[in-house]
């Protein structure tokens, strides 16, 4: 590969450009975040892999609700832990201005799935709700409140009724949402 | 190769567009605090500076400095001089500089040059009004393609509020502070769907009556102040037309205060209307709130310019236009002062169950296409107002974002920011550009010009320095094209049929 971890070679580059929606300052400035996060004798390596805990500090991941998920679900190790720089482009690419749809709903989908089964379930649903209302005990919902929003959601998106939201149906409810575009998006 | 060179073209330009991105570290702080419906007020408050910045450079370099190459020296008649006064009302000293329409003339051609004023006028105006058009109905265009829902999802939208979960906050407390609210609206809408929507008969009765009676007072409140600028201008036409000393000159500024007062202030009734109306969703309450302010302020625009025809009219338009936005100015720095941080300090010293206010966003861009629609009328009559414009918009950017940090909290309600952003885009090409372009087009096209002023006086209407253009290339062989394009498109119903078909 022509890369050393300081410098990115030019056809490196123009590569990243095609097979990303990003553009070459995006790029550029990713990687130079990215080798920030690097320790001394990770950065010698052909291919480092920054940690998981250093990747949690960049400010634009530490206060997100599904940071850990969100690294996770874009890892290629074996034990989805830590981000390669073509992970790490994979993901800016995903939650940038200019990825489609299609792209952000299947991410989207696969940071939802707590369990990594291939489609949301009750525990799945729950835990997302915890995530985004709060984790300590005053402010997490009754276990009342949460069948019964459990019980909504389900209704409103499980068009099979098998119990579970997979990926079309969950792409069929975010298509009515126009706000999703906007909001599924991280810039550096 | 080719393609591939075009496709590098394409990345270069969109490279060149994010190194000149003007205040980029800005909006990341205030997305990363306050969302993304906020951040889309900046945006277009960005966006409309750009638009100004460019029209400024093309009516300077095509109008302006030929004007001034020809003749630098304003024709000042001997007992003017600059006072303090001109930078507010206008008048004065300024009215024989480049400023206004009056000082161009028509028989400006330098030695070397036969430079044609009347047409560069002309022909400059109408591109950049047609510029301005094709970039506003292009990005409406994208935007309604993005945003096609427009009607209200089905269900309470629980399941969405939960995926539109703002990825772009990024400040710790704001990422808080919006778990809260989501939890809040999550209980709300869940119980709103375990009581069910169906209101008794008389419950339905009084809420059509509540809204009935605040629309008829909005209404009535619209029309009152309407007939009160209608007697004002009247008085100030009786009255400056006799005499022009200074103490006139500021009785000429009561009109443009008395509108920028009203604009401040019947907005605040209306949004108070809000608290005892009870909208089924927030976007008819949003709606609702608009409609009702452009109402207010089309209806007083409308007003002020049936007031305008007067002898070196166009002249005289510009200053009142160029009055009308200096005020629009002060009294939106006024706004933001009442608006936020007041609000904050009533909220948190004095009465601490209201809390530190939202950032009100809908209101805050009405001002802004309000203020751009003036700067569109004002085009004709005055081609520098953008510059005016241009230092306004960069203080107000400023000015709010400094109070939105100081001031405001992010808002209660999430979601919509999309939707909102569609609306806010089709206001500004429906009543505000297509109004303010059939307003030029009429003036250029019906109305006659001022005999003894500007670049088109003695003409039947501007519009026939294009028609004696033409008959004048006609001899041209070599413009053959340009007249057969003239008499066979502009001429022709046919084309305006299709551009409306197009645009449609």
């Amino acid at each position: 590969m022509g890369a050393t971890a300081s410098h990115l070679g030019k056809d490196l580059l123009s590569e990243y450009q095609e097979l990303t929606f990003l553009t070459k300052q995006e790029i550029l400035l990713a990687h130079k975040r990215f080798t920030e996060l690097l320790s001394r004798e990770d950065k010698n390596l052909p291919d480092p892999r920054a940690p998981t805990e250093a990747i949690l500090t960049l400010p634009e991941l530490k206060s997100n609700p599904f940071r850990e998920r969100i690294v996770r679900v874009f890892s290629t190790s074996e034990s989805r832990d830590g981000l390669t720089f073509e992970d790490f482009l994979d993901l800016l690419s995903a939650f940038s201005d200019s990825a489609t749809l299609e792209i952000k709903s299947h991410y989207a989908f696969r940071i939802f799935d707590f369990d990594d089964d291939g489609t949301l379930d009750e525990n799945d649903l729950e835990k997302l709700v915890n995530c985004l209302t709060g984790e300590t005990d005053e402010t997490r919902l009754t276990p009342d409140e949460m069948k019964q929003l459990i019980s909504n959601i389900l209704e409103e998106s499980d068009i099979d009724k098998d119990g579970t939201v997979n990926l079309s149906e969950f792409q069929h409810v975010i298509s009515r949402s126009p706000d999703f575009v906007s909001s599924f998006k991280i810039v550096l | 190769m080719s393609l591939q060179s075009l496709r590098r073209g394409a990345s270069g330009v969109a490279a060149a567009r994010q190194a000149l991105d003007l205040w980029q570290g800005t909006m990341k702080e205030v997305g990363g605090s306050f969302g993304s419906s906020v951040l889309s007020y900046f945006l277009f408050l960005k966006s409309l500076l750009l638009l100004n910045v460019f029209s400024f450079v093309i009516n300077f370099s095509f109008i302006t400095v030929p004007m001034l190459a020809y003749d630098h020296v304003p024709h000042v008649p001997p007992n003017v001089t600059f006072r303090g006064l001109e930078l507010l009302t206008g008048a004065g000293y300024f009215r024989y500089t480049v400023l206004y329409y009056g000082a161009y003339r028509a028989d400006s051609s330098t030695g070397l040059v036969h430079y044609n004023i009347q047409l560069a006028y002309f022909f400059t105006i109408a591109a950049y009004m047609v510029l301005c058009g094709a970039a506003v109905l292009y990005s409406m265009a994208s935007s309604f393609k993005m945003n096609y829902v427009l009607s209200d999802p089905v269900g309470g939208g629980s399941w969405q509020l939960l995926c539109t979960w703002d990825f772009s906050v990024t400040n710790e407390k704001a990422v808080r502070q919006r778990k809260n609210n989501l939890r809040i609206q999550l209980k709300e809408s869940m119980s709103e769907r375990s009581q069910g929507t169906s209101l008794t008969p008389a419950e339905k009765m009084r809420h059509f009556g509540i809204h009935l009676g605040a629309w008829f007072i909005s209404t009535s409140m619209a029309v009152g102040c309407g007939n009160a600028i209608y007697y004002l201008s009247q008085y100030e036409q009786q009255v400056i037309r006799l005499d022009w000393s200074p103490a006139r000159e500021a009785e000429t500024l009561l009109v443009p205060f008395v509108v920028s007062l009203i604009n401040l202030v019947v907005p605040l009734f209306y949004s108070l209307f809000n608290k005892f109306e009870l909208y089924s969703s927030q976007r008819r309450q949003i709606y609702a709130l608009i409609i009702r302010n452009v109402i207010l302020k089309m209806s007083i625009l409308g007003i002020l310019c049936y007031f305008w025809v007067n002898e070196c009219w166009e002249s005289m338009v510009g200053q009142a236009l160029y009055r009308l936005v200096v005020f629009d100015f002060f009294f939106m720095m006024l706004g933001s002062f009442f608006g936020e941080f007041l609000s904050k300090v009533i909220g948190t010293r004095w009465i601490p169950g209201l809390g530190v206010p939202e950032f009100d966003v809908a209101r805050n861009v009405l001002d802004l296409i309000y203020a751009q629609t003036l700067a569109w009328i004002g085009i004709y009559f005055s081609p520098l107002l953008p510059v005016l414009q241009i230092f306004k918009f960069l203080v107000l950017f400023y000015l709010k974002k400094v109070s939105l940090i100081q001031n405001c909290q992010p808002p209660r309600r999430v979601g919509r920011a999309a939707q909102m952003k569609t609306i806010f885009i089709a206001l500004l090409f429906f009543p505000s550009f297509v109004g303010s372009l059939s307003l030029v087009a009429y003036t250029s096209w019906s109305l006659t010009p001022s005999r003894f002023c500007g670049p088109f006086k003695g003409l039947d209407s501007t519009f026939s320095v294009v028609v004696v253009w033409m008959n004048s290339l006609e001899k041209v062989p070599a413009a053959a094209w340009a007249v057969w394009v003239y008499a066979n498109v502009v001429r022709s119903e046919i084309f305006y049929f299709l551009v409306t078909i197009i645009i449609l």
